[in-house]
């Protein structure tokens, strides 16, 4: 190994508390403007003397890991030392950066805020300055104020119910300035620990390592209630960690052992939280939003309320072609007549492409005529139940048909593939025009484009990281299907391939779409949406020990049967559960686009591996803590 | 718990796009007909229990998408079944034509031993044929299979193509059960069964009833 030094040499012993991403310093007295809206984490950090303080980190300062391959060490990174912040050399460049931090001593603190909607959050430790400002990406402060409430006693002000008061200098911390030897974590003969700690270090190094760490950072995360009776150490902080997740089943194991006690902790997640749907972008909300000549411009602020409460139906029609991209949303109402006539033009002389090629032609044309067979086929039998497109003769299918083999000759190489009829037809059902259908359904073709790749790669890719996810967020779940030969994910096929148009009615349907069009509050969120789906039937899956038919029977049965917009709140929770989970990986912050931090753990190697070969098992399950 | 089979056989439905595998399915499980099916995304799969000379056959029948490109994924599902419909549609050459990429097809995923048939299906649309019965007679014969037309909309041939086939299996079973137990056991397909049913006797039952 080439860093031979343990863990108490590293210089800056401090311990994240809990971290979140996604910060954005908004403004700082005495900070350069250039150090305003960059990016970076907010933290909340005990210091070797612990002493806690919050600290906001840019993320240039959080630099990747250069010894992933040591794994040892790898999984002393996880469990929040400063240390992966270190990637070899002290640089100038890491330097500056870390003259960059900012630190609030919690001791110090004094009243702190929330504002705009959860998205802004400023602190202050005189009385009638704010100090420093905050702003959250993903409209989640809120859940850092609740962490921040497990280290300060804090009193709402009678005036403004978004504003806290520390109330007095918080007794956690002084409990906390005990060092861990006073807070008596091992009863038993301190030498004799060591010693035991030592000999299985020499045979077991990995597993040793591990468990002297889970007993001290569980301590840390999870409190030190029930520390006092002088009993068996395994009986102890399973006693305590039971407490601190009474919500989960089966949260703690202990296993005996003649030589040394392992104790086996599946991470779990903080609680979920309920955030209730809103209500729809309203006509007055959206016109309030464009300026005179038409402009979108507080963009980010539409798609918030769009990802809320979606949009109202009499203004679909218009905001659809926002999301799916048609209409940029900086461009006036001139410029967009402009675009429009544009789009026409293209439109119709691909259109024309196969409209005006001859019987001959086609028949010298395998590639085309395969294409096109393949679209009567499916427009022929796309919703044929909804009034818009039943009966013999209907034009609107004729319009469906037209659309689909013009993007044929749109994007010939992709070509037509099953599937696109339906994504196709609620747009057209909507929008009721040829070519805005046409560019609104190029549109949403661009976000799902890899559902359709030719060897499926997109969409087995997607299926393994909703396999990872749910092995983050539903364990128990994950662990049922890997054992009944479904780790693979394939019966969730359907829902991907078509982002769930098969598993709700059109009302629901145009609901779901325009909230996932939005791309918040995270990447991938449809993945959150079918965690949300399979955890709400995690009892039925597992009590009933369904197998690999019935697991696939039962997601096909939940067609037409399930609530979007419980679902969407469910996913939004799950989300929040995740992002704020102290174990939270890398392998889930790439799926969810968030900022790595760096750590590896043994799971991730399995990257590229087949969501076959499944993750949960109980022998990760202390790697993570 | 008493059984409500005696054997359970998984069969599976493939072929081109459009020829139509849910129809032939659809008729065979419910006895309808709906012009205007919608296609198959992903696998589904439906349940019929028929009577065979004295024996309760459940078949398992899955259905599957028929566009090539989804064919990784449906390939997943080709292993443990027994039987396999090949599905072509007389009014269309190309399904013909690529029915021996299929049986290509079942010879890279399935198993050996998988017993086979050949159905031509929208035989009713005589006006429209491209691939005349002679065709499918000759092609069954080169690779030895059984072969029949059928048609889901007049309800032709379906339901004895699907007898045929869960017979020649029954057979097969049996056949294999005697060579390797003389003392005349039951199959070991319908033992494993009955095992799991004994384990965890609210499944499969439970489920059979809602279907």
């Amino acid at each position: 190994m080439s860093r031979s030094s343990s863990a108490e040499d590293i210089p800056d012993q401090c311990k994240d508390l809990f971290t979140q991403d996604g910060v954005l310093l908004k403004a700082c007295l005495g900070r350069p403007v250039t150090d305003l809206n960059s990016i970076g984490m907010l933290c909340i950090v005990q210091n070797h003397d612990s002493s806690k303080y919050i600290e906001w980190r840019p993320n240039d300062l959080i630099t990747i890991d250069s010894d992933t391959q040591d794994q040892e060490w790898a999984v002393v990174n996880t469990i929040g030392r400063r240390q992966r912040t270190l990637s070899g050399n002290m640089t100038s460049d890491y330097a500056t950066a870390r003259a960059r931090i900012i630190k609030i001593p919690i001791d110090e603190l004094k009243t702190f805020r929330v504002t705009r909607n959860n998205q802004q959050m400023q602190f202050s430790t005189k009385p009638g300055v704010w100090q420093t400002t905050f702003y959250f990406q993903h409209g989640n402060a809120e859940i850092f104020v609740a962490y921040l409430k497990n280290h300060v006693k804090t009193a709402k002000t009678r005036h403004d119910r978004n504003t806290y008061v520390v109330v007095e200098p918080n007794i956690e911390s002084q409990v906390l300035n005990k060092s861990f030897a006073e807070l008596d974590i091992f009863t038993e003969n301190t030498t004799d620990v060591v010693w035991n700690l030592v000999s299985n270090f020499k045979q077991r190094p990995y597993e040793t390592t591990l468990e002297a760490f889970s007993k001290l950072t569980d301590i840390v995360y999870y409190g030190n209630e029930g520390m006092n009776g002088k009993r068996d150490v395994s009986e102890e902080v399973a006693d305590l960690l039971t407490k601190s997740m009474s919500a989960m089943e089966d949260a703690t194991t202990v296993t005996k052992n003649e030589e040394y006690e392992v104790i086996s902790v599946k991470p779990t997640l903080p609680p979920r939280p309920c955030i209730p749907r809103g209500t729809p972008l309203s006509t007055e909300k959206w016109e309030g939003l464009q300026d005179t000549e038409g402009r979108v411009t507080e963009v980010e602020g539409v798609k918030q309320l769009i990802f809320r409460g979606g949009v109202a139906h009499s203004i679909r029609q218009s905001v659809w072609k926002y999301l799916l991209d048609y209409y940029p949303w900086h461009m006036t109402h001139a410029e967009l007549r402009q675009l429009t006539k544009k789009r026409t033009e293209e439109y119709f002389s691909m259109k024309l492409q196969w409209r005006s090629m001859t019987e001959g032609q086609e028949a010298r044309f395998s590639e085309y005529r395969d294409r096109k067979s393949l679209v009567e086929k499916d427009v022929n039998r796309t919703d044929r139940t909804h009034p818009f497109f039943a009966g013999d003769n209907n034009p609107n299918l004729v319009v469906l048909q037209d659309i689909l083999l013009t993007y044929v000759m749109y994007n010939f190489d992709l070509g037509y593939v099953q599937g696109m009829s339906d994504i196709l037809a609620p747009l057209l059902l909507l929008l009721g025009n040829e070519v805005d259908s046409f560019w609104c359904f190029v549109g949403f073709m661009d976000k799902i484009a890899t559902n359709f790749d030719m060897d499926q790669a997109g969409m087995k890719h997607q299926l393994l990281q909703l396999q990872q996810l749910l092995t983050f967020a539903s364990p128990a779940l994950a662990a049922h299907l890997a054992q009944k030969d479904s780790g693979n994910m394939y019966f969730c096929f359907r829902w991907l391939l078509v982002w769930f148009k098969r598993e709700f009615s059109h009302r629901d349907i145009m609901r779901l779409w325009e909230v996932l069009w939005t791309s918040l509050p995270c990447a991938n969120f449809h993945l959150l949406i079918c965690v949300a789906i399979l955890d709400a039937e995690k009892d039925i899956l597992i009590s009933k020990d369904y197998g690999f038919t019935e697991i696939l029977k039962h997601v096909n049965d939940l067609s037409m049967c399930l609530d979007v917009d419980k679902i969407l709140s469910t996913a939004e929770g799950i989300y929040h559960q995740v992002v704020s989970a102290p174990h939270l990986t890398d392998q889930i912050r790439i799926i969810l686009g968030l900022p790595t931090l760096g750590i590896t753990t043994s799971s991730q190697s399995e990257d590229e591996e087949l969501a076959t070969t499944s993750t949960a098992g109980p022998s990760n399950g202390y790697t993570r803590i | 718990m008493a059984k409500t089979y005696d054997y359970l056989f998984k069969l599976l439905l493939i072929g081109d796009s459009g020829v139509g595998k849910t129809s032939i399915l659809f008729r065979f499980s419910e006895d309808a007909f709906n012009i205007s099916f919608i296609s198959t995304i992903g696998i589904d799969f439906k349940i019929r229990t028929i009577d065979l000379d004295g024996k309760k056959v459940k078949l398992q029948i899955w259905d599957t998408a028929g566009q090539e490109r989804f064919r990784t994924i449906t390939t997943a599902y080709y292993r443990g079944s027994m039987g396999i419909m090949l599905v072509y549609d007389v009014t269309n050459e190309k399904s013909f034509e690529n029915i021996k990429n299929w049986i290509r097809n079942i010879e890279e995923n399935a198993s050996a031993d998988v017993e086979k048939m050949i159905l031509g299906n929208k035989c009713d649309l005589e006006a429209k044929r491209q691939v005349s019965k002679e065709r499918g007679e000759q092609l069954a014969i080169e690779y030895q299979i059984k072969f029949i037309e059928t048609s889901a909309k007049d309800s032709l041939n379906v339901e004895s193509a699907f007898y045929t086939l869960a017979r020649d299996i029954k057979a097969k079973m049996e056949k294999k059960q005697e060579a390797s137990n003389p003392a005349g056991a039951r199959s070991g397909a319908h033992q494993i069964r009955a095992n799991e049913q004994q384990r965890k006797p609210t499944s499969w039952l439970s489920r059979c009833s809602l279907l």
